[in-house]
């Protein structure tokens, strides 16, 4: 058995030492990329906010121009919470694939590339990494991908990408048991050819071309074994960097035995990128593997596609803390409520109300002019049409109500929007941790982007300075 | 409440009165009953949802100090309301509230939902229609509401001409004006653009407003709008790029119309504001000449007025290409794709100079 074998890349005393001057130099804090830490590059899709949005008249001025009035996280926070971005091409979309930009915007970053279009094409920005994938979430239900390696490496090219990853499909059913090529069913082997000749055509179209990008192969699989022999496959063909592909639905123990089985195969000098790591906040258990880099949106999302943990806070030790956002729907906007009223459930001016109400009393305590409960109360009032569609004295006892309260009562008790001091949260106060439109929703996980980086830098200070017990087997891997 | 109005002679069977009334007292004696059903099924009311975009854009008008909002709200009684007679046309309108609200509003629901919000303190004219029951205050509802919109080709050719108006609005402005410029003025689209006030014309309005709305957003235009004479240098670059056209095409351009030639149709034009981007944006085209140098690698594969079109996989015939997104989109890429090799192509060779490095220029 192999294990995890990372190298030790960076002096502990110097790296401490160069983080603290990091720290205090303000502004831009540049993280160095000499060293080997791992970069965490952000999945973007169009992630940006109106810095000019006025929360108590909750809108943007009336000129507001989408995109060119926004700001994305790096332009708000007056920084880059991460090391990279990664655009994929089924976001940026096509005539095939309908992707998140409008059609200008897809052909206005075709013309000018993905730095100037992230608008990270500044001098403070020039370090940080443009990668590019496929999005193969976009095609998974076709027999084959709709991109040519050429086309993939021509758009990486044109767009001025830095890493380019290979034209992937994405293999299902995972089996953790299944050693070497065993298993697999037609599909997941097509797939596998598939994805291993458009590598070596993609890999071959980059060198005539001259490509300004460094090419990376995608690994697919239906298990650690062939992921190994895809990672063997693409190391063969001349890759040095890989990227694994389809882990979004694996659980955190067979990534690591898929890192585990292509970490045994693979030279050490191979760089592994993970793509779409939707495991983020359990990366610190990934340390061991000598992930290059990854990708992730899941701060981001998960500010409002989860349940409960919306805001985070650095926590104890190597930790994170999570808070559940308060919500507040826009009464006329919101799909669920405009339904019931029109199905004649509600009356909106009597939902206006209520939301005002809850509004009002939130800004109120975040005065200290409104007491916890009281708070607590026109929230769920208001919350009651949306959790279980009538009116509150009719389900006041309903259990996921209780719960509510019970999350929402510990948000408004430990008020962690004041116990941070990003920008985001310094001027959005309350309204950061409301969970109201792409204004308050996306700032809120802007802000979790920025704990997210600072996160990630802890966890590579301390693999640097606390080396844990396997130093000998680590140094010998160093060395090699 | 009692109300000081004017009563109009229209019908035996109704009263119609009209008076002036601040907002917040019209939704005191007016409800708003929006449309829906009742445990058994059974419809009530009629007023659709509030429109959160419609009311904000109204608000944002009637904030400013010299708004006026001429036309009224229309309210519904069927009883609970007494009309005395003042002669010469003038009544007391008296409303009363001592049970639920008797009133229902008619028309402007959005007007009175911005004007509840609004710290102003604005008076609006009411048209209030006392009728026998609740079946005949719906067919008002239906017929007020049913009215048809002006044309949007009439609305847009007079936008350039009326000012401060909705962001909305005054961006398709400024696209209606260079479209009206490239249409009057001494320019390669003279006379060709269809307009309420150019009906011989043979380009849509509407299709060129899209093009140059995209350009000044996302596009060349947006810098070049900017800078000194920027909406002269926007006609400019189109009539140059247009003329151009003619140029490569000239038998698919002159006496051609959409049904005879894709190049002077919705899918075609669409299609050409994207190569006149990339030719502008990469190419850094701006004369008629560079423009023109820059399509000649689509001369022969085009087929806009015969023959067939070979794109990526996909074979259609030369007007099986319709005004419809996907295939606006498919020529679009399918002709960016070949100047974009065009302009890699010149691109490699450039830094290995020629013998006579205009030669290739002719």
């Amino acid at each position: 058995m192999g294990g995890p074998r990372p190298c030790l890349e960076r002096n502990p005393v110097d790296l401490a030492a160069h983080h603290q001057a990091q720290r205090s130099s303000g502004a831009h804090r540049a993280r160095s990329r000499a060293g080997g830490s791992m970069k965490f590059i952000f999945a973007d899709s169009l992630d940006y906010v109106d810095p000019a949005f006025d929360f108590i008249a909750d809108r943007s001025p009336a000129e507001r121009q989408p995109y060119w009035d926004d700001a994305y996280p790096h332009e708000i926070l007056g920084y880059a919470p991460y090391d990279g971005v990664l655009v994929s091409r089924g976001i940026v979309g096509d005539h095939r694939v309908k992707g998140k930009y409008t059609a200008s915007q897809a052909r206005r970053f075709r013309l000018v590339g993905a730095r100037k279009f992230l608008r990270l094409d500044k001098p403070e920005f020039a370090h940080l990494d443009i990668f590019g994938d496929c999005g193969a979430f976009t095609y998974v239900q076709d027999e084959k991908p709709p991109y040519t390696p050429v086309e993939m490496a021509e758009f990486y090219d044109e767009c001025g990408f830095t890493h380019g990853a290979s034209v992937d499909h994405i293999i299902f059913d995972f089996d953790a048991g299944l050693a070497g090529l065993a298993g697999g069913s037609t599909d997941a082997r097509q797939r596998f050819d598939i994805t291993l000749e458009n590598a070596e055509g993609f890999l071959r179209e980059a060198k005539v071309m001259d490509a300004g990008f460094t090419p990376m192969g995608v690994i697919q699989g239906w298990s650690p074994g062939s992921m190994a022999e895809a990672a063997r496959r693409l190391v063969a063909m001349g890759y040095d960097y890989l990227a694994l592909g389809g882990m979004v639905p694996l659980k955190s123990p067979e990534i690591k035995l898929c890192l585990e089985a292509i970490r045994d195969t693979v030279p050490a000098s191979t760089r592994l990128h993970i793509l779409g790591f939707a495991k983020a906040d359990d990366i610190d258990s990934f340390h061991g593997y000598d992930i290059s880099s990854f990708d992730t949106t899941s701060p981001l999302i998960r500010a409002f596609k989860d349940a409960k943990q919306n805001y985070y806070l650095p926590g104890d030790g190597l930790a994170l803390r999570y808070f559940t956002s308060i919500r507040v729907p826009q009464a006329i906007e919101n799909p669920k409520l405009q339904r019931a009223v029109k199905k004649g459930m509600f009356r909106a001016e009597e939902l206006v109300r209520l939301e005002a109400l809850a509004l009002g009393s939130l800004r109120a305590f975040d005065r200290d002019e409104a007491g916890l409960e009281e708070t607590l109360h026109h929230v769920l009032v208001y919350s009651a049409p949306l959790v279980e569609e009538k009116p509150y004295e009719d389900c006041a006892a309903s259990p996921s109500l209780a719960r509510l309260a019970e999350r929402y009562r510990t948000t408004l008790a430990e008020r962690p929007w004041k116990q941070c001091s990003c920008k985001i949260c310094r001027d959005a106060a309350i309204d950061v941790i409301i969970f109201r439109g792409s204004n308050r929703n996306k700032r809120r996980g802007i802000h979790n982007l920025a704990v997210y980086q600072d996160h990630i830098e802890r966890l590579d200070l301390k693999r640097a300075v606390e080396p844990s017990d396997d130093l000998p087997r680590r140094l010998c891997a160093a060395e090699q | 409440m009692t109300y000081l109005a004017v009563c109009a002679q229209q019908s035996s069977e109704h009263k119609v009165l009209s008076f002036a009334a601040k907002a917040a007292d019209v939704l005191r004696f007016a409800a708003i009953d929006r449309i829906g059903r009742d445990a058994q099924g059974e419809l009530s009311g009629f007023q659709r949802p509030q429109v959160a975009a419609h009311i904000r854009e109204i608000r944002d008008y009637l904030e400013k100090p010299d708004a006026v909002l001429p036309n009224p709200i229309v309210v519904a009684f069927t009883d609970r309301v007494s009309v005395e007679d003042l002669g010469n046309g003038a009544v007391q309108l008296a409303i009363d509230m001592s049970s639920s609200v008797p009133g229902l509003v008619v028309d402007g629901q959005q007007r009175l939902s911005a004007l509840a919000d609004l710290d102003r303190d604005f008076q609006v004219f009411v048209s209030a229609l006392i009728c026998r029951d609740e079946a005949e205050l719906r067919r008002q509802f239906v017929l007020i509401n049913n009215t048809k919109p002006l044309p949007k080709s009439l609305i847009y050719e007079l936008l350039p001409t009326v000012g401060d108006l909705p962001p909305r609005l005054s961006r398709r402005s400024v696209a209606s004006d260079l479209t009206a410029r490239l249409n009057f003025e001494n320019t390669a689209l003279k006379g060709y653009i269809k307009q309420h006030t150019c009906p011989e014309g043979i380009i849509a309005d509407t299709v060129m407003q899209k093009i140059i709305m995209e350009s000044l957003s996302n596009g060349v235009m947006r810098e070049l709008i900017r800078g000194a004479k920027g909406e002269e240098r926007c006609v400019r670059l189109m009539s140059n790029f247009f003329d151009a056209v003619k140029k490569v095409w000239p038998e698919a351009w002159h006496g051609q119309k959409p049904n005879t030639s894709r190049l002077l149709h919705g899918a075609g034009i669409q299609a050409m504001g994207d190569v006149m981007e990339v030719l502008a944006e990469r190419g850094e085209a701006r004369t008629v000449e560079d423009f023109r140098t820059g399509m000649e690698c689509l001369k022969d594969k085009t087929a806009w007025t015969a023959g067939e079109w070979h794109m990526d996989g996909e074979v259609r015939r030369w007007n099986g290409l319709q005004n419809v997104n996907r295939d606006v989109a498919l020529l679009k890429h399918y002709l960016v794709g070949i100047v974009k090799a065009d302009l890699r192509k010149k691109a490699k060779r450039a830094p290995a100079p020629l013998l006579e490095p205009t030669a290739d220029r002719s």
